[in-house]
């Protein structure tokens, strides 16, 4: 009873007119950006994010998260109508695509849109019944177990974005050293500042953002020149009874699991998608037309994603960690608004978070709509050419830069970050580890010092303490098991090569 | 040396030695105590091992030739620096037609002066909208 009070709670906040307007600008340009080649929810969250300095924080809150899922389905879009998918669709570009190619773009179309409302909804059921529970278990956290946490997530964010747990822990550490540059907040000695004034404060979280993901996947467009070619085909919307009726348990099955694997670490929409659509051509009565464009193809992952994308708020909210570099992003969105996600946010907070799950169930009802009727709509944002859209997108950098300290010195400084973004880029070196470990490198070193200070020096408290002991021990087994996997794999490829010989 | 992998792994070793060598300038205390220069120490450190291992790695691993295209970075950052100078000394509204013009170089499509004065007018048409509905202090003029 008390959720559904708290919910009335949330919809009271949510429904008020002003949030109602931010959270379909949230969607609105979610889904625009979603849409656009090159740009994910990562780089329009850092782009946007200054814009919501001058709104109040349950607006800007409900922004942001609109922003977030709206990118989440508009990248959808893209995959199936031409196959253009971001990092958070690339399943999509299979099953959706065939179905286009086969003339049923409008109901795959209509599939994804509807499996995200279903996929969405049933995660809300999932964020508002369990985030309280779990922010009460937060409370149990120690300063190790704090850093083991970190830790964990550290690892499987590398591991699951970038394929290579060296290159993505690599990328972590940079981001825990660039997050140190500025004062101790200790003892107050001034790190790796080189006695310029601006960095003191540290290096600005919009700029290495937008110099990660906004300059250098702009250049990486650039240098691909791929001129793509705008969707003309018809779009035909509302299935037929049978073909509805193939999508329900499809998209019911996908939101479980998105809802599941969006809680874990470094979990998120794109290993629930991938698990999904698994599922699905495992246990589907048409798993045989999985991949030669069935609905089911398309409707469990289009459920997942949006499912996971709504659930991994959960660790955010209650324990205060990210699992993912969006989330990360959102954390310190939170913080630049005074609010700290962690077990104390819902109770400290509870208009705040009652009123963001609820407007998420709002931002589902105006993805619906936005998504399904005015979809053919959207498709003609593919005729913008590249040479129109780069830069504008820069000029957004520019303003976004400036805004935050309204100084054109930042804008240096994005540029610097710009040109580190796209040498990590040709380097194979993902940037999202390296957001992660920005944001959470000052939370790791204030819990380790805290822990060895309360030890008095001894490390053994990272093992003794059952969190952090057993999260250690699962660190060091996936470790291991990544140095045999590499061996082995290493003696195969020689016995292969050799065996021609 | 045109080896992706290799060149990452001795990427990752100079991060971690100017971070490492810098952190050493700081108190790295005791670890009940700890300085302001342990932790990013033993991050450095952690890190050059990373490196380390990457470049063991290299030699096991296939080869990747390393591809890199200065021009397009190098007009796009010289379009970032250019907008800032430019808005700096005469306002927004000349710095943002010099990023764009400047920009635009590195297009796929070919350069059209035309297509970037009806760009940069609609960028600074934005600007202004920015500044007189959604309060930013910009630079305009």
């Amino acid at each position: 009873m008390d959720v559904l009070h708290n919910l009335a709670l949330g919809f009271q906040v949510a429904l008020t007119w002003q949030n109602l307007l931010f959270c379909a600008i949230g969607c609105t340009v979610g889904t625009l950006v979603g849409l656009l080649p090159g740009l994910g929810p990562l780089a329009t969250i850092s782009i946007l994010l200054p814009l919501t300095y001058s709104i109040p924080t349950g607006g800007a809150l409900i922004m942001l998260a609109g922003i977030y899922y709206g990118a989440q389905y508009g990248d959808s879009v893209s995959a199936i109508t031409m196959r253009i998918p971001h990092a958070s669709s690339i399943v999509a570009c299979i099953d959706g695509y065939q179905m286009t190619l086969k003339g049923k773009t409008g109901v795959a179309l209509f599939t994804a849109g509807l499996s995200s409302f279903i996929g969405g909804t049933v995660a809300i059921v999932v964020l508002s019944l369990l985030a309280p529970s779990l922010g009460e278990v937060a409370l149990l956290f120690g300063p190790a177990d704090y850093c083991a946490l970190l830790l964990v997530g550290f690892v499987c964010v590398s591991f699951v974005t970038t394929g290579s747990l060296l290159n993505g822990m690599a990328m972590c550490l940079i981001g825990v050293a660039l997050g140190q540059i500025g004062t101790d907040v200790n003892s107050g000695v001034q790190r790796f500042t080189m006695d310029l004034p601006f960095l003191a404060d540290g290096v600005g979280l919009v700029s290495v953002a937008l110099g990660c993901f906004g300059i250098a996947e702009i250049t990486k467009n650039l240098d691909s020149r791929d001129e793509r070619t705008p969707f003309n085909g018809s779009i035909k919307l509302i299935p037929t009874w049978s073909e509805f009726k193939r999508i329900i348990p499809s998209a019911l099955r996908g939101s479980v699991i998105g809802s599941f694997l969006g809680i874990l670490p470094g979990g998120g929409p794109v290993i629930a998608q991938f698990a999904a659509y698994a599922v699905d051509k495992k246990v589907s009565k048409y798993r045989n037309e999985i991949g030669s464009g069935a609905i089911e193809g398309v409707a469990g992952q289009a459920a997942a994603d949006e499912a996971a994308a709504r659930t991994s708020f959960i660790p955010l909210m209650s324990i205060g960690i990210p699992e993912n570099a969006v989330m990360a992003l959102m954390m310190a969105a939170f913080i630049i608004k005074g609010i700290q996600p962690g077990p104390n946010m819902i109770a400290g907070h509870p208009d705040l978070f009652w009123g963001l799950v609820a407007s998420m169930w709002v931002g589902n009802c105006f993805l619906l709509v936005l998504n399904v009727p005015l979809v053919r709509y959207w498709l003609s944002v593919f005729k913008i050419p590249y040479s129109v859209l780069f830069p504008s997108i820069l000029f957004f950098c520019c303003i976004g830069t400036y805004s935050v300290n309204n100084s054109l010195e930042d804008i240096y400084t994005t540029a610097a970050f710009g040109c580190i973004g796209y040498v990590f880029l040709r380097l194979g070196l993902d940037a999202a580890p390296l957001m992660l470990g920005f944001i959470l490198g000052p939370m790791l070193e204030e819990n380790f010092r805290r822990a060895l200070l309360l030890s008095r020096g001894d490390f053994g408290v990272f093992f003794t303490h059952p969190i952090s002991g057993t999260l250690l021990g699962l660190i060091g087994i996936f470790i291991v098991w990544q140095v045999v996997a590499f061996f082995l794999l290493n003696r195969k490829a020689n016995e292969q090569h050799q065996q021609p010989a | 040396m045109n080896d992706q992998n290799l060149v990452r792994g001795l990427f990752l070793v100079a991060i971690a030695l100017i971070f490492g060598l810098a952190s050493l300038r700081y108190p790295v205390g005791q670890f009940s105590r700890a300085g302001p220069g342990l932790f990013p120490l033993l991050v450095s450190s952690l890190l050059f091992l990373i490196g380390l291992a990457s470049i063991v790695r290299s030699r096991f691993v296939e080869r990747v030739p390393l591809s890199f295209n200065p021009r397009n970075i190098a007009l796009i950052l010289a379009s970032l620096s250019g907008f800032a100078v430019v808005s700096d000394k005469l306002g927004m509204m000349a710095g943002i037609p010099f990023m764009v013009f400047c920009a635009s170089f590195a297009g796929t499509s070919p350069y059209s002066v035309m297509r970037n004065l009806k760009i940069s007018a609609g960028l600074v048409a934005v600007a202004f909208a920015f500044e007189k509905l959604l309060g930013f202090n910009l630079p305009l003029y």
